[in-house]
């Protein structure tokens, strides 16, 4: 019983870091309509800015938190600038677009082996950590912040875009640009708010990710597709469907390591992504 | 001169590679990031063929194709109703899975220690040892699947993947049966990928996981890029610049443990810059 | 003239084709003669080119059947209406963009089994039908030509020409003269009698009604995915529902 305890707080856990990295990728792709293969990467850089502030800098936590995330906005609307806010003005078709973001994940990725080595990195210092009991199953204190982060995040995120006239122009953006145009939002600056916006939630993601997983160059990959399968399962471009999605998905992955051995655990999420991809595309709330 | 035919040798493997993801892609229009995984496949199933059962490289060569031949069928099948980004992300996942099984089947593939002991070809007592003679099997390959490849285009065959990549939903109107055709261009593919796998792992003597990741696959996906879609020709060009870049780099002294990633950082810039200023390839004729 | 029942080669029975709560198609019904050149017109929205999507099999039908030469169909599947003797054009002109103008009708040509045409060039047979092809829609100078660099009527006949090789019995047109000049309506209209002569059935999209008038034999006048009205052109054009049916879209 207490493993099942056990495995239940491990799922909403994760869920709660997918949540986060499904809202970042889903506010992109609203305004962009590609699949950036870059948003994983992106996420790392916040992870990295955080063990780099923490370990070699000294900054205490929440400092490095916050300042990790804007990092890696910042890192996200470089991309847009430099690369696909050119491409959009130049009309291509998105399958460049997604192209030009494979070109940037593999050097950002190279960047972040460069500086900081192709080694595995934890993020938290080692030692007594704070651990709680609850209901048989242990839960430490960062795992507690996890949940707190990703709650006040999707609030937060929520609240914006629902009741202020950015998020409206966000969404109504994300619904058809031509629109946008028309009522003279100026679309690319726009798009450009929206990437810093959503690659600084990916930067939080990632130091998530990292608090539970540690950190290394190649785990970009991996977060892009924690982050789009729970987009796709909830249906792309519904924010409710994908934190739904997120927890199903840190249910499954985590109840799924019960049943197989936990190496393939990555084989169960990309298999459920394609089975997914394949059956029902639209979504679990079938929205397009 | 051992060095040249090294690079000789490299050229011709990824310039089959290109081609037959060229052919794909090129064909389809669609982006595949899982040809590292077949690839992986081909030589895999030589290796195992060659060093368990003791056969003759050419049959278990030949074996390979087969297997992955089918295999590329089947996922062009399960794939097929999948639009662009879908696609991708699917691919993605099948590489990933892929890989998974190399790693986590260790009593068949020896898992992450990979397989070693991979002897060179030889046929009716002509051995294929030398680097030299090597080579020229290699160049010997290269130059069927080339002519292959052209044949296969210049056919009717050929002219109704071009069509299913520049509508398929029109040309399907007209009597076409494009889902056969997808399925048969994907085994092509899938089959020549094989084909230079039995190559590397019977060059090389040693294959691991580690040389079929997704970001091999990007890696060939560059050299369609650089070369330029649906030309043939130019998968050749792209798979000897591609080849060489990491020599001339060699040449620009970076230390050795951030050689590899300065290699990697080089390439995404290279995808990214091809995209903003020459997405049609060097050579390639397709305008985006 | 009366509707010769013996003479139906296509008939719609009370097709439905909805998107969400729009019924795009309202349980239409209409008979098309063999060897007439039929028309249908209609208000924008009026389900026209639904109608063609629907025969075609690029849309599923939601209810009702279609029947070919009195075979009933309950789905249609879009790669095998060449079988049942149908061919089309599209209303927004989908050639193969980036293939020479030969290629596009060179297509229509060549073996569809994929082993077929895995093994098969194309030969002096098919380049010479091409020929044939392209020069009854005046295009043979541009065969080499990429169909994306060819103008607007251009395109259009090109549509045409591919339409016409396929040698199919019952022709689906979807707004075959929009847009085009004089000379080109000409050329169309030379298309269209040489079909007609061959006994071929042509359906026709058409909001020209100049043109309906002197070229059609019967008119289906659809409105909001229902038949109004149907007869011939002369008689059915004037009626004062169709007029104001045109009036209020």
């Amino acid at each position: 019983m207490e493993i099942f305890a056990q495995l239940v707080a491990n799922s909403v856990i994760a869920g709660a870091t997918y949540t986060i990295l499904t809202l970042g990728f889903n506010l992109i792709y609203g305004a962009t309509r590609f699949t950036n293969m870059a948003y994983g990467v992106v996420a790392a850089t916040g992870g990295y800015a955080f063990f780099f502030l923490t370990r070699t800098v000294g900054l205490p936590m929440i400092p490095s938190i916050i300042a990790g995330a804007l990092f890696s906005g910042v890192v996200g609307v470089l991309t847009d600038r430099l690369i696909f806010s050119p491409l959009r003005k130049k009309n291509v078709r998105p399958s460049v677009h997604v192209i030009a973001s494979l070109g940037a994940f593999v050097a950002i990725q190279a960047l972040l082996s460069i500086f900081f080595g192709a080694e595995f990195w934890t993020l938290l210092p080692s030692g007594t950590v704070r651990v709680f009991d609850v209901a048989g199953a242990s839960v430490t204190e960062v795992q507690w912040w996890i949940m707190g982060i990703a709650a006040a995040v999707s609030g937060l995120l929520f609240v914006v875009l629902r009741f202020t006239l950015f998020g409206k122009v966000v969404r109504a953006l994300s619904d058809d640009e031509e629109v946008g145009k028309m009522l003279g939002i100026n679309t690319d600056r726009t798009i450009g708010i929206v990437f810093f916006i959503g690659s600084m939630i990916a930067g939080l993601g990632g130091i998530l990710v990292g608090f539970d997983t540690g950190i290394q160059p190649t785990m970009g990959l991996f977060i892009l597709i924690e982050a789009a399968v729970p987009s796709i399962i909830g249906g792309i471009g519904n924010l409710a469907g994908g934190v739904i999605a997120a927890f199903l998905f840190g249910f499954v992955e985590n109840f799924g390591i019960w049943f197989i051995a936990s190496q393939w655990k990555a084989a169960i999420a990309f298999g459920l992504l394609t089975l997914f991809l394949i059956f029902k595309p639209e979504g679990i709330m079938g929205k397009k | 001169m051992n060095y040249i035919l090294h690079l000789g040798t490299f050229f011709g493997i990824y310039a089959i590679l290109g081609i037959s993801l060229n052919l794909l892609v090129g064909g389809t229009g669609l982006i595949w990031i899982a040809h590292a995984a077949i690839f992986g496949l081909g030589a895999y199933v030589l290796a195992l063929l060659m060093t368990k059962v003791a056969l003759n490289f050419f049959l278990a060569a030949f074996l390979g194709m087969c297997i992955a031949g089918i295999v590329g069928c089947i996922a062009a099948w399960v794939f097929a109703r999948l639009s662009g980004d879908y696609y991708m992300l699917a691919s993605v996942a099948f590489n990933y899975i892929i890989v998974s099984v190399f790693i986590n089947w260790e009593s068949l593939t020896n898992g992450p220690l990979g397989i070693s002991g991979i002897s060179r070809p030889s046929l009716f007592g002509i051995s294929f040892a030398g680097n030299e003679s090597f080579f020229a099997l290699t160049f010997l390959f290269l130059g069927l699947v080339y002519v292959s490849a052209r044949l296969i285009m210049h056919s009717s065959f050929g002219r109704v993947i071009k069509a299913i990549r520049e509508d398929e939903e029109a040309i399907r109107v007209f009597g076409y049966h494009t889902l056969l055709y997808k399925i048969m261009i994907s085994g092509i593919a899938a089959a020549m990928a094989a084909l230079a796998g039995a190559l590397f792992a019977s060059y090389i003597a040693f294959i691991d996981p580690s040389n079929f990741h997704v970001m091999e696959s990007i890696f060939i996906l560059g050299i369609v890029v650089v070369g330029g879609f649906a030309s043939i020709r130019g998968s050749l060009l792209g798979a000897l610049i591609l080849v060489l870049l990491p020599e001339v780099l060699r040449f620009a002294g970076f230390p050795q443990d951030i050689s590899a990633h300065m290699q990697q950082l080089v390439y995404g810039i290279v995808l990214i810059l091809f995209m903003l200023y020459r997405p049609q390839g060097l050579i390639g004729e397709y305008k985006f | 003239m009366t509707h010769n029942k013996d003479m139906t080669i296509l008939e719609i029975k009370n097709l439905q084709k909805h998107f969400g709560g729009v019924y795009a198609v309202d349980g239409l019904s209409l008979k098309i003669e063999k060897g007439r050149i039929t028309a249908l017109v209609g208000p924008n929205g009026s389900g026209k080119s639904t109608l063609i999507n629907v025969l075609t099999g690029l849309l599923p039908i939601d209810g009702g059947v279609v029947a070919v030469r009195g075979a009933e169909l309950q789905y249609i599947v879009s790669q095998k209406i060449p079988d049942y003797g149908i061919t089309r054009t599209f209303q927004n002109v989908r050639l193969f963009e980036q293939m020479p103008v030969l290629d596009n009708i060179l297509l229509i040509l060549t073996e569809r089994n994929v082993f077929g045409a895995l093994f098969e060039r194309h030969g002096e047979s098919h380049l010479k039908k091409a020929e044939e092809v392209l020069r009854l829609v005046g295009l043979w100078e541009k065969r080499s030509e990429l169909a994306i660099n060819l103008s607007y009527g251009q395109r259009k006949l090109l549509e045409i020409g591919r339409a016409y090789a396929m040698n199919s019995d019952i022709y689906l047109f979807d707004e075959p003269f929009s847009g085009l000049f004089p000379a080109m309506v000409k050329t169309v209209e030379e298309v269209f009698h040489a079909l007609k002569a061959s006994g071929k059935t042509i359906i026709l999209v058409e909001h020209d009604m100049g043109l309906i008038r002197r070229l059609t034999d019967y008119v289906f006048v659809l409105d909001s995915g229902k038949l109004l009205a149907e007869g011939i052109p002369d008689e059915v054009l004037g009626r004062k529902e169709v007029v104001e049916a045109y009036l209020g879209e």
